[in-house]
């Protein structure tokens, strides 16, 4: 079931070309800008993370 | 010029790739921490009754507070109730292994001892137990985590923690605040 408004191929989609050029344009080379705001994000976290972990829970010692 | 799905779908396939190197890198911490370091969750099931605890052979008042037992063991023993340790102050060396064993006679109530892992609940029914080795001298807080009641904020021990050389139980293997110097 295809959706005019969601196109899966070229032949589902109901705009205009010029349109539909433009979209494969931006598309390209794939999601560049989501990829780069997520590696920032999640780089963002895994420091958090990581600094908690080495600089703040393993210097407190053992427990078990 | 058609859309390039063959590049979105690498996109999400270096992605997952991302994702399972984090994934990896997480679980790798956590088992070096768990079995270099010994740093683990304290689990100890052991059921104490609450209706006898002051008379049980652990938990009686006499026997509370730090003490080296017969094999050797620097345990410190202490019940949590509302709204107060007893004692609510234990005296423990540095570089040492010690153990630390809770009771509760009324509600639940939860320790942990500030710029430490210790950290644990004490459940009515059952002896908390936590392994630790302190590093570093100081006397310590350990307030009660758990809201147990109106007093809850008033419940907070202190834990002494004093070089080897200044631990001086006596002939029973006891020690006490007031004996650390």
């Amino acid at each position: 079931m295809s959706d005019p408004a969601y196109p899966v191929t070229r032949h589902d989609y109901a705009g205009d070309a010029e349109e539909l050029e433009r979209l494969e344009a931006a598309l390209e080379g794939g999601p560049k800008g989501a990829v780069a705001v997520s590696l920032i994000a999640v780089a963002l976290l895994m420091i958090g993370w990581l600094g908690m972990y080495f600089l703040v829970f393993l210097p407190r010692g053992t427990v078990g | 010029m058609a859309i390039n799905e063959q590049a979105i779908l690498n996109s999400e396939l270096r992605w997952a790739a991302v994702v399972g190197g984090i994934i990896a890198v997480i679980v790798s911490a956590v088992l070096y921490a768990a079995i270099a370091m010994h740093v683990n969750p304290p689990s100890n099931r052991e059921y104490v009754d609450p209706k006898t605890l002051h008379l049980s052979a652990e938990f009686t008042e006499a026997n509370l507070g730090t003490r080296i037992d017969p094999d050797g063991r620097v345990v410190a023993r202490l019940i949590a109730t509302q709204f107060e340790f007893v004692p609510n102050c234990i005296v423990l060396p540095t570089n040492r292994e010690v153990t630390l064993r809770f009771a509760t006679p009324d509600v639940i109530h939860g320790i942990l001892v500030t710029g430490t892992n210790v950290n644990t609940m004490v459940v009515p029914g059952y002896v908390a137990q936590v392994h630790t080795q302190f590093t570093k001298t100081g006397d310590l807080l350990m307030p009660c985590h758990e809201y147990c009641g109106l007093g809850h904020t008033q419940m907070i021990a202190t834990v002494k923690v004093v070089p080897p050389e200044q631990f001086r139980p006596d002939a029973e293997g006891r020690a006490a605040c007031g004996d650390a110097r």
